[in-house]
């Protein structure tokens, strides 16, 4: 079980790849695995170096070679199922009477615990296979998320299970991760098991956009779902591809914390006297007004008094070194931090009174089932990601915190599931971040309190090992640098095997799903997003309500 | 079954005999040929003609040598030979009653049985029964050139096979030949090259 299976082949070898998928019969047991290598062999190594096609007539060449060359499969294995014996048969009918009367555990779906024995046939998996192992595409919650590479089955993602822990998207740039993100995101709307919110640094999922390699048109999620997908821009007047967000997020001065500061320290440039003189503002100002107090002051600001005939210069009282002197704070310190926080300062979305709460606007969409992407316009920059991203899911977390303990005592209103959607996550997820942001803490512990992440990256290896370990579903394009890859299957079974079917995979297109929400690891094909993907989802819809008008009549209406 | 006697046994083991046989006979069995022994009780034992063997006497010797000998004493002295021709033959099998094994036989052959060169129909009914047992006692014995024998017994036999099915025989038994010797890279290629030259030119 350590080493692998191997698999003598008795198909040519190029009707089996790499990660393909393989079913192994034995008996009353079926085991399930992948292909992780092909390797040719002889009986004799001679038989192989010689050319024997010059020194024999051909068929006899041909014989030769039948037999004392082959290629063989090393196989992963992953699951086993109980299948019982012979359908048909009086052991089956036994077998499956046992089950019925509860003798005898329902056959399903185990880690592999042991191996098949010699001899025992292997073959390709059929989409009855796949269907048994990675669900039914009928079934309402699995989503088609791709095909299998040989043969083209269809293949699913069980969304409840993807939504019940924090996951990941990967791929070096340019394979494909918005587009994969963006029919996991539409499959997810659609089940509407879990409200979506979106961090669209690059304002690419609410409206229609144009695909940056091929030209083409590609349809955004709110024009798809018009009702549930509410699409908020950053800033008063934001204009998101010439489209008017349906409300516009504006940070009141109050909302803004030290630790949002303090979360920058990289970003500003900041030193470490920082988190003194924040300290000495909240003191003097209170949480909630440091921020507006701290950014009326005057820096440098100097006034002339007369103190025994003398003229002296003086810090002005509403300067910043006056505040310092008067609180025991360095004044280099606090000068420079405020000469520093300008660019947070100018912030034009900061705003001392906006005009409404818009975060407790969009912590009620959230609540009530719809889905926010939120957009962020013209502040495309490093800081105001880091810093709204961050700020608003401070905010949610406390909400949601607050709503999931009142469940508990009291048992009624189930909060709702949500799924935090953040792109370039590495810049808030990495090492000296990860412990300052509400993200990890929400990758670490917040599934108890209903709240997950989808990380879309593609630099895994620079995110926390902390939060990668805890991503139940994977989903990873190619990755061409080693520790990347490292990152994205840490902490997975047979990990070794895994890794070069990474690096193997197709640049675009091709993707490998591993982790807790997949049931084995397989490379995928990923579907293309486009009008398909649309009419199967919304066209499920469609099915239904015929349902439901079929019921009405039967009943007489 | 086969009527053409090619001689009587002059000696015997398990593992094979020993004919001797006239000049005359001596014709008809060639290096590869199945022949049988019969015995009593509808038994018979059958084996390969591995090595015909043409020993001189003191008058070969002498007549090798002389000069101005008649055509008719040479004549004479091949028909009429003192010692006779020994063709070896190794033990590959064995038919008792309608049965036929790829065994060695229970007992050898007596001195004197006679020997007859086995028919068509009967190489057919020997080489096709059974799955190819009978080449182990072929490929056991080392002092044998056994890609040469192997190859003249697979186009002989092939003969009377492909009267019957084309090419499904001499495919069968060469996967069998490939089979037992795939660990003896050098052995096999000496068969398979003697094969190539008897049955594809």
């Amino acid at each position: 079980m350590k080493e692998n299976l191997r698999v003598r082949l008795v198909i040519p070898a190029q009707q089996v790849q790499e990660g393909g998928f393989v079913v192994i019969e034995s008996g009353d047991w079926q085991f399930y695995g992948l292909v992780i290598d092909l390797q040719l062999g002889a009986t004799d190594p001679r038989f192989a170096d010689e050319q024997s096609e010059s020194r024999l007539p051909p068929e006899l060449a041909q014989q030769l070679h039948g037999q004392t060359l082959f290629t063989n499969l090393e196989v992963l294995p992953a699951l086993m199922l109980e299948r019982g014996p012979e359908p048909g048969t009086e052991a089956y009918q036994r077998w499956s009477e046992e089950i019925d009367a509860g003798m005898r555990e329902r056959p399903r779906t185990l880690p592999v615990k042991t191996v098949p024995p010699h001899h025992a046939s292997v073959r390709q998996a059929g989409p009855g296979d796949i269907a048994e192992i990675f669900g039914d595409p009928e079934k309402d919650g699995n989503f088609v998320i791709g095909y299998t590479r040989e043969q083209g089955h269809p293949m699913c993602l069980d969304l409840d299970k993807f939504i019940q822990r924090s996951s990941g998207v990967f791929g070096a740039t340019g394979t494909g991760k918005s587009f994969l993100t963006r029919i996991l995101l539409a499959g997810m709307m659609h089940l509407n098991r879990a409200s979506v919110l979106v961090f669209d640094m690059h304002n690419e999922y609410g409206f229609d956009d144009t695909a940056s390699d091929t030209g083409q048109r590609v349809i955004g999620l709110r024009t798809k779902f018009q009702a549930r997908v509410r699409v908020v821009g950053l800033g008063s007047g934001a204009n998101i591809r010439g489209n008017t967000p349906d409300y516009n997020l504006e940070i009141a001065e109050g909302d803004i914390m030290p630790e949002d500061i303090e979360m920058l320290t990289r970003e500003l440039n900041l030193k470490e006297t920082t988190p003194t003189t924040l300290e000495a503002l909240v003191n003097s100002f209170g949480r909630s007004g440091w921020f507006n107090a701290f950014s009326r002051m005057r820096n440098g600001a100097m006034v002339e008094i007369e103190e025994e005939g003398k003229k002296k210069r003086i810090p002005a009282p509403d300067s910043v070194a006056a505040w310092a002197n008067e609180n025991g704070v360095n004044v280099m310190a606090a000068e420079g931090l405020h000469s520093k926080m300008t660019r947070v300062f100018d912030r034009t979305y900061v705003q001392t009174q906006p005009a409404a709460d818009s975060i407790q606007e969009i912590i009620k969409s959230l609540e009530a089932g719809q889905h926010v992407i939120l957009s962020f316009g013209k502040h495309e920059s490093d800081l105001d990601y880091l810093l709204v991203s961050n700020l608003l899911t401070r905010r949610i977390r406390q909400a949601w915190e607050q709503r999931t303990n009142e469940f508990r005592s009291r048992g009624e209103g189930e909060p709702r599931p949500l799924v935090i959607v953040v792109e370039e996550a590495h810049k808030l997820l990495n090492r000296e971040m990860a412990t300052q942001t509400a993200f990890s803490t929400i990758a670490r512990e917040m599934r108890k309190y209903y709240v997950t992440l989808l990380i879309i990256d593609q630099r895994p290896s620079q995110i926390y090992d902390e939060v990668m370990s805890q991503l139940g579903t994977r989903i990873s394009g190619w990755l061409g640098d080693e520790d990347d890859i490292h990152a994205v299957l840490s902490g997975l079974a047979g990990r070794e095997a895994l890794r070069g079917m990474l690096a193997r995979l197709q640049p675009k297109e091709e993707v490998l799903m591993v982790g807790w929400g997949v049931p084995m690891p397989l490379p995928v094909r990923s579907r293309r997003y486009d009008e398909r993907v649309w009419q199967e989802l919304l066209g499920k819809k469609s099915e239904v309500r015929r349902k439901e008008t079929e019921i009405l009549g039967d009943l007489g209406f | 079954m086969s009527q053409l006697e090619i001689g009587r046994l002059l000696r015997a083991d398990t593992s094979g005999f020993v004919v001797g046989c006239r000049a005359a006979q001596s014709m008809s069995p060639s290096f590869g040929s199945l022949v049988n022994v019969p015995q009593e009780g509808n038994y018979a034992i059958y084996g390969l003609v591995h090595d015909i063997r043409i020993d001189d006497d003191g008058l070969v010797r002498q007549l090798a040598t002389a000069e101005g000998v008649e055509d008719s004493v040479i004549a004479d002295n091949r028909i009429n030979r003192n010692v006779p021709l020994e063709i070896s033959v190794i033990a590959v099998g064995y038919r008792k009653g309608e049965r036929i094994y790829h065994l060695l036989p229970p007992r050898p052959a007596l001195s004197l049985d006679e020997i007859y060169l086995c028919e068509p129909e009967e190489v057919r009914l020997f080489t096709g029964s059974g799955s190819f047992g009978y080449f182990r006692h072929i490929l056991r014995q080392e002092e044998l050139p056994t890609g040469e024998l192997l190859a003249a017994h697979i186009r002989q036999a092939n003969q009377a096979h492909e009267a019957v099915e084309k090419g499904i025989w001499a495919k069968a038994a060469i996967r069998e030949i490939i089979t037992l010797l795939r660990d003896d890279h050098q052995t096999l290629m000496q068969v398979l090259g003697a094969l190539g030259d008897a049955l594809y030119e």
